[in-house]
C-alpha cells in the first residue's frame, strides 16, 4: 500500500458527512534526521475542507512571508485540521471514515 | 497565524519529531553514499495495516520504504504506474533526510534513472559541449 492512495482521499465523519480532503500526511520519526532516522510512523492527517492541494507549507507553518502570498494561502485553507490516527476509523480509498466523537486539531506544524 | 486557521488546538505532544510526508519528503531527490542522484521519492510504502478497517487502538502504520520510478505519466493523465515501473528502497537504507535524502551503502541497483541516462548517452552527448560540465 502507497501513501499516494491516502492522499485526495475525501474523509467523511460517522454520519458520512464529508469534512474535507487529505491534503498531506503527518509522521512522526524518531531519532537524528541526519543519522539514520528511525522508520516514520503514521501520526495524522492533514485534512482541508476547502481545498485537495498542499500549499507550499503555507496552511501549516508559521512561516508568513511574504505576506500577500502567506494571507492569501491561509485564506484558502481556512478550517484545514489535524486528524489524528486514533481518530481514523477506516480507510478505504477513495474514502477516509472517522471515529464517532473525532478531533480537530491544529495542522500548524511546530519544529520547537 | 491568521485566527481563522488557528482555532483548533494543539494535538498531543508525541516522542519524536513530527514531518509532513508531502512536503519533506515526497519530490526530494535522492543520492548514494557517493552523493551521486539515484532518483526521487516518488511515494512511501506503508505497512500492510494502514488500509481497511482500524480496530480502536490499533498501532500506527509504518512507512517501509521509499518507492522510486516512472511517475511522469500517470501524474499527468491520472491513474498508478504498473508496479513493474516502480522501485522499492527499504527505509533501513536511508542514512539522512534533509533537503536531499541520503541513503546508505548498498549492493542494490537504481534502474529509476535509465531513461535520463538513456537521453543522456544518445541525446545530450550529440550536442555540442554535451559532454563535459559547464564552465
Amino acid at each position: 500500500m502507497q501513501l499516494s492512495e491516502l492522499l485526495g482521499c475525501t474523509v467523511r465523519d460517522t454520519g458520512s458527512r464529508a469534512v474535507g480532503t487529505v491534503v498531506d500526511v503527518r509522521l512522526s520519526i524518531t531519532g537524528d534526521l541526519d543519522d539514520s532516522p528511525s522508520a516514520p510512523t503514521l501520526f495524522g492527517l492533514v485534512v482541508s475542507p476547502r481545498t485537495r492541494s498542499s500549499y507550499l507549507g503555507y496552511e501549516r507553518s508559521e512561516a508568513n512571508r511574504p505576506m500577500v502570498l502567506a494571507a492569501w494561502l491561509r485564506w484558502r485553507h481556512r478550517g484545514t485540521f489535524l486528524a489524528m490516527w486514533d481518530d481514523i476509523g477506516a480507510v478505504e480509498p477513495p474514502v477516509v471514515r472517522l471515529r464517532p466523537g473525532f478531533h480537530r486539531y491544529s495542522a500548524i506544524l511546530r519544529t520547537d | 497565524m491568521n485566527a481563522s486557521s488557528n482555532t483548533f488546538p494543539d494535538a498531543p505532544r508525541q516522542r519524536g519529531r513530527l514531518l509532513d510526508a508531502r512536503l519533506h519528503l515526497l519530490d526530494r531527490q535522492m543520492l548514494d553514499d557517493r552523493g551521486v542522484p539515484v532518483g526521487i521519492v516518488d511515494d512511501l510504502e506503508l505497512s500492510a495495516d494502514a488500509f481497511g478497517d482500524i480496530a480502536t487502538g490499533a498501532r500506527s502504520p509504518r512507512v517501509t520504504g521509499l518507492v522510486s520510478g516512472h511517475v511522469v505519466a500517470t501524474r499527468i493523465l491520472g491513474g498508478q504506474p504498473p508496479p513493474s515501473r516502480l522501485q522499492t528502497i527499504p527505509w533501513r537504507l536511508v542514512a539522512a533526510i534533509g533537503t536531499v535524502v541520503r541513503l546508505r551503502q548498498t549492493d542494490m541497483s537504481f534502474d529509476a534513472l535509465w531513461v535520463e541516462h538513456w537521453l543522456r548517452d544518445h541525446v545530450v552527448a550529440r550536442i555540442p559541449g554535451g559532454r563535459h560540465a559547464a564552465k
